[in-house]
């Protein structure tokens, strides 16, 4: 679907030559929604422009549905720009057109005629529910609904593939949540590939099947989210994923949890990409017939499994404890001691 | 002090004013005025958008055209208007057949007005912000489309304070081009209000083309804000 490979891109200025991305090689499947992690000044911004070829790369081929974008002509890109849309951080609509005006923007391009345009238009503002939006200026909007705008204008032409370029960087938690759930949505119903930038972690594992982390212009880490969270190799995959989880708490608090259940044993529960949606806590503790105290917990979703931490504290003899520890195994969930 | 006195009471008097040579002047000067606005917008217009265009790509082509463009535009701005009138009057006469009466002037105000109205627009157009124009690139826009259907909508409110600016500027030279024969209110107040001493005359000059510049900064200020929907 998307192939990158080798491909370095160099920007040169009156001083220095900067390498923005550095020999990097990727490649996105059909269907999938594929994220890039890094901080700023990772390369990702560029890495993502090279797609449509907003950039050229300074070596290296990028290949997207079986085009090399790198090797086009002005006119053939413009062509294919059709059918490679992008949505951005600041949402980029055109203030001097309503919502609908906005929308209609890549159709006009496309030579689309007017009928066409229209009943396009009222299809896709239905599907990003902005109905009785379509004659208000983008002034008039909050920022989910512009983003819902810009992508309403990104789908206008069907594409196959949709770049998101920090595309809820500037929206807040909740409204970030509405948009990532569209894009997942929408990836479903228009079979589209989705490659999405972001420095938020969070965005990664609420909708991405793999990603990639970038540092310094280069690829340090490629895999599905689960494994990056499970098994992160590098430091910077590492940092981000910490700040995803924010275990800080946990190890500040464990001191006053130890002297609040004195005679009680405290276990870590880990789930490591646990696939099951059936009850296991609870199951363990009815059939052992155990009495837990939930102490803290911090367990969160990716789009297929779930992660995370829970510490609880039981009265509890040894002979139980192996038992449970094998219970909770079978169900990819680990089982630590951490004070008895 | 009488003498003052003497002089302020016969310039409200209107005793010299003959209405219908006002009435032609200020014909005059609105003809110059609305012709050589629509003639700068249009020149001032496709040069802003080559500055801003040649400006904005580092292509080997973009680079010269930035340069040579501007340096047009710069020497024009330069030259005193009063100067200008005068340096292209060859190239007005072969033009216009003539280089007296309003027709005479339009080249140089044209001229004098387009430079410095391609930098409002200039100036006009990289205040759109740049995003919008990536935007665009990334739906596959040819130039063309950009400029039609993101720079100039994208900066149409400075584009009309821009002309407003430019057009009351004009008013300004049409006075100045008056003094050497191109008739108009300007005209009117040198040749009649200095040269045979009839205040009354300027004043009367001087009022209508505050009333212009007036009616032509409401109507700007109202465009420029009914078209603005940031």
């Amino acid at each position: 679907m998307i192939d990158i490979s080798n491909v370095t891109k160099i920007f040169k200025t009156k001083n220095q030559n900067i390498t923005a991305v550095d020999n990097v090689g990727l490649n996105v499947k059909k269907g999938e929604i594929f994220g890039v992690i890094g901080y700023s000044g990772a390369g990702k911004s560029t890495l993502i422009r090279l797609l449509n070829g907003l950039e050229q790369p300074t070596e290296g081929t990028v290949t997207v549905t079986g085009d090399e974008i790198s090797g086009m002509t002005m006119k053939e890109l413009r062509q294919k720009r059709q059918k490679v849309s992008m949505i951005f951080q600041h949402f980029n609509l055109l203030w001097s057109r309503t919502v609908a005006e906005n929308i209609s923007f890549p159709l006009e391009i496309a030579g689309v005629p007017k009928k066409e345009r229209q009943l396009r238009v009222s299809e896709l503002i239905r599907l990003v529910g902005l109905e009785g939006r379509e004659n208000n200026y983008p002034s008039e909007l909050s920022g989910g609904q512009k983003q819902r705008v810009g992508i309403a204008r990104a789908l206008s032409n069907e594409p196959q593939v949709l770049l998101c370029d920090e595309a809820t960087s500037a929206l807040d938690p909740e409204t970030t949540d509405e948009v990532l759930d569209l894009l997942v949505d929408i990836t479903k119903k228009m079979n589209l590939t989705i490659v999405l930038i972001t420095h938020e972690m969070h965005v990664i594992r609420k909708i991405c099947d793999r990603a990639a982390v970038m540092e310094n212009g280069k690829v340090v880490e490629v895999g599905p989210v689960i494994e990056l969270f499970q098994n992160p190799q590098s430091n910077v995959t590492k940092r981000f994923v910490k700040d995803d989880i924010s275990d800080d708490d946990h190890a500040v608090a464990m001191e006053e949890i130890k002297e609040a259940f004195p005679t009680s044993t405290i276990v870590k529960l880990t789930f490591v990409g646990t696939r099951t949606k059936s009850p296991i806590v609870s199951q363990v503790i009815r059939n052992y017939g155990l009495d837990v105290n939930i102490l803290s917990g911090n367990i969160k979703q990716t789009n297929q499994e779930s992660y995370g931490h829970l510490y609880i504290a039981l009265d509890i003899n040894q002979e139980t404890l192996e038992q449970i520890t094998a219970e909770f195994k079978k169900h990819d969930v680990t089982l630590e001691v951490e004070s008895k | 002090m009488n003498e003052f006195l003497t002089a302020f009471k016969e310039m409200f008097a209107f005793e010299n004013v003959k209405w219908d040579a006002v009435l032609e002047a200020t014909y005059e000067t609105i003809y110059m005025t609305v012709i050589a606005t629509a003639l700068a917008f249009l020149i001032g217009l496709i040069l802003g958008i080559i500055l801003f265009l040649s400006n904005k790509s580092h292509n080997g082509v973009s680079k010269p055209v930035y340069g040579a463009t501007s340096f047009i535009v710069n020497l024009f701005r330069a030259i005193p208007f009063i100067i200008l009138i005068i340096l292209i009057m060859p190239f007005t006469k072969a033009i216009m057949g003539t280089v007296m009466g309003s027709n005479g002037a339009l080249p140089a105000l044209i001229i004098g007005a387009a430079p410095f109205f391609a930098r409002l627009v200039e100036i006009g157009l990289k205040e759109i912000d740049k995003g919008v124009i990536e935007a665009a690139e990334s739906m596959g826009a040819n130039t063309w489309t950009i400029i039609w259907k993101v720079l100039i909508p994208e900066s149409l409110p400075a584009l009309i304070s821009g002309i407003t600016v430019t057009s009351i500027m004009l008013v300004g030279s049409t006075a100045i081009a008056g003094v050497i024969g191109a008739g108009g209110l300007g005209n009117l107040a040198y040749m009649v209000g200095f040269t045979r001493n009839q205040p009354d005359v300027t004043l009367v000059a001087t009022v209508v083309i505050l009333i212009i510049v007036f009616i032509i900064q409401i109507i700007g200020d109202t465009l420029s804000k009914a078209v603005d929907k940031r």
